[in-house]
């Protein structure tokens, strides 16, 4: 089978959320010949690639879709690294979390399993997060991208959310090198609110999200 | 006409002096009364007086009994609830913490019996009391198929909904539906006269439209069963739904739809058209920062595009403290003036 075929077929399952057809493409893949190196840079990589073009142009994706290509990608992703023969080289550091007062983890970990699959590393702080536990962690592992979820209005735009992480990047003069991205349903239904909150940049779903935090990486590096 | 009067000529596409107005008023309750969050939702007398004060105050036509939605966790035995002065009260503990709680968790034989009531009954007989005669009195149900996120939270909930074990989901879906149809007939005996049916799993942008007719669709009838629907809205936690309007009232006999700010007003209109009530909700987020101008605008848009032809209600999602004063006094003026038939 062709690699494109590979991809087609893997991705046809995710949008269908059938986790089993997925794995059968992978397990097709490695009976094939594939390594699983090439799994997951030749099938899963640009695989996610092309979901996150579909589910940007297509605004009749849904949650569930949202979920599935995320966590199968973490699934098939976490086992092929197990079988390396050398450990890949991260695209970047991402410190993720929900915004203090939001106790919701769905979008966050859509986010985190795109992003694994991606080979960006993620340090997840959890719910429920301060401000400064944000910028504190991002310093520590000289993250490029802190990512904030907020699921509720004021979580989203109260001042101890991204509006604090702004002021707390400005004091330490941190803004230059580290990167603010916002995502929750407050977001969906105003697209200009990230602004008002600080945020550098924000993504209407997860897996968007991933694409939007892997251009922001590219950015700080650059 | 009264308020409910009002809403009844709406629903039977009858003559009114104007469309309904529902301005859906929870968060502002304890700054209203200079007290915090917590204390103010302890008390069932609180909530009630606040949402009189509050009609008092905007002249909008309902009135809630809705303290929070992790009410209803808390009838299912969540004993921790995180409250914030600036906003909705979150579950901060799950009652399932792992897939084998799902065969140890027990709904209650009587909800009404519960401690976690007292509050909701108490609520509910001052409004009854009060303004039962004249103003709807808004009651929030959370769906059989959403309850369990509340329970273990949305990701592991939507985790064991799509990649099994399919027999665990479906215990604790049964479990969940047995609570939803205990909780309807309590809210209804209390004296609620509008429930909120909120189930966002009905909505195609949780799930397909295929999983919804083949898996959601069944645990909603289960929920509904007791037969009478014309005191239910349909509702996806303001997701949008249009592609479903026409399976809720074939399924459901639903017809109270509350739109989504993101959906295609005029096509869900056009939908529902004198089948039942459409619900016109303008986007409460947008109004943090828009201008009294700005507001009155949108209240514009939205009637122009439903009132004609009756058979509509506008309306709001939560409006959030954020939400300037003079915004919510401008989309009320705004909604009478451009709702009036006369």
């Amino acid at each position: 089978m062709m690699q494109t075929n590979y991809i087609e077929a893997y991705n046809e399952a995710v949008f269908e959320t059938d986790k089993q057809a997925a794995l059968a493409v992978v397990n097709q893949a490695l009976n094939d010949g594939f390594t699983p190196e090439d799994i997951v840079f030749k099938l899963v990589i640009p695989a996610v690639e092309v979901m996150m073009v579909r589910i940007e142009q297509d605004t009749d994706s849904n949650l569930a879709q949202h979920f599935m290509t995320a966590q199968i990608a973490a699934d098939v992703t976490e086992k092929m690294l197990e079988k390396f023969s050398a450990p890949p080289e991260i695209v970047g550091r991402v410190v993720i979390g929900a915004a203090y007062g939001d106790l919701h983890s769905l979008g966050k970990r859509i986010v985190m399993g795109c992003l694994k699959s991606l080979m960006i590393e993620v340090i997840d702080l959890g719910i429920n997060i301060r401000a400064e536990q944000f910028v504190d962690a991002a310093v520590e592992h000289e993250a490029q991208v802190i990512a904030i979820s907020a699921m509720m209005v004021h979580t989203a735009t109260g001042e101890n959310g991204s509006l604090k992480v702004r002021e707390l990047l400005h004091e330490r003069g941190l803004e230059h090198k580290i990167k603010l991205v916002v995502g929750g349903a407050p977001y969906r239904f105003d697209p200009e609110l990230y602004a008002k909150v600080g945020a550098d940049a924000w993504a209407p779903d997860g897996v968007t999200a991933a694409k939007v935090i892997a251009e922001l990486i590219r950015e700080v590096k650059a | 006409m009264t308020p409910l009067e009002i809403l009844v000529a709406a629903i039977n596409g009858t003559p009114a002096p104007r469309i309904p107005i529902f301005c859906n008023l929870l968060d502002q309750g304890p700054k209203l009364l200079g007290m915090p969050a917590k204390e103010y939702f302890s008390q069932g007398e609180y909530v009630a007086e606040a949402q009189l004060k509050l009609l008092e105050r905007y002249g909008h036509d309902n009135v809630w009994s809705l303290h929070y939605v992790g009410k209803e966790a808390e009838l299912l035995g969540c004993n921790d609830i995180l409250f914030a002065d600036d906003g909705v009260p979150n579950v901060a503990d799950f009652v399932i913490k792992q897939l084998d709680d799902i065969a140890k968790f027990d709904v209650p034989a009587d909800i009404t019996q519960h401690p976690a009531w007292q509050a909701v009954t108490d609520c509910m007989s001052i409004l009854r009391r009060e303004v039962g005669h004249t103003h709807p009195i808004c009651a929030y149900v959370t769906a059989s198929t959403t309850l369990p996120s509340m329970l273990m939270g949305m990701d592991k909930w939507m985790e064991l909904f799509l990649l099994g074990p399919f027999d665990l989901r479906d215990e604790l879906l049964r479990k969940c539906s047995d609570f939803v149809q205990q909780h309807i007939a309590a809210l209804r005996a209390a004296g609620a006269n509008v429930l909120v049916y909120s189930t966002p799993f009905g909505s195609p942008q949780f799930v397909s439209k295929k999983m919804i007719e083949s898996l959601v669709l069944p645990w909603m009838k289960r929920d509904l069963q007791a037969g009478k629907t014309f005191d239910l809205v349909y509702y996806c936690g303001m997701s949008p739904f249009n592609e479903v309007i026409d399976l809720v009232f074939d399924e459901l006999n639903i017809n109270t739809f509350y739109i989504s700010p993101l959906a295609d007003l005029r096509e869900a209109k056009r939908l529902i058209d004198t089948r039942g009530l459409t619900c016109g909700v303008i986007d409460d987020i947008k109004m943090i920062h828009w201008t009294s101008e700005q507001t009155r605008a949108e209240v514009k848009r939205i009637i122009d595009i439903g009132k004609p032809g009756g058979h509509f209600l506008f309306g709001t999602g939560v409006v959030s403290l954020a939400v300037p004063e003079a915004n919510i006094r401008a989309m009320l003026d705004a909604a009478h003036l451009y709702g009036s038939f006369r």
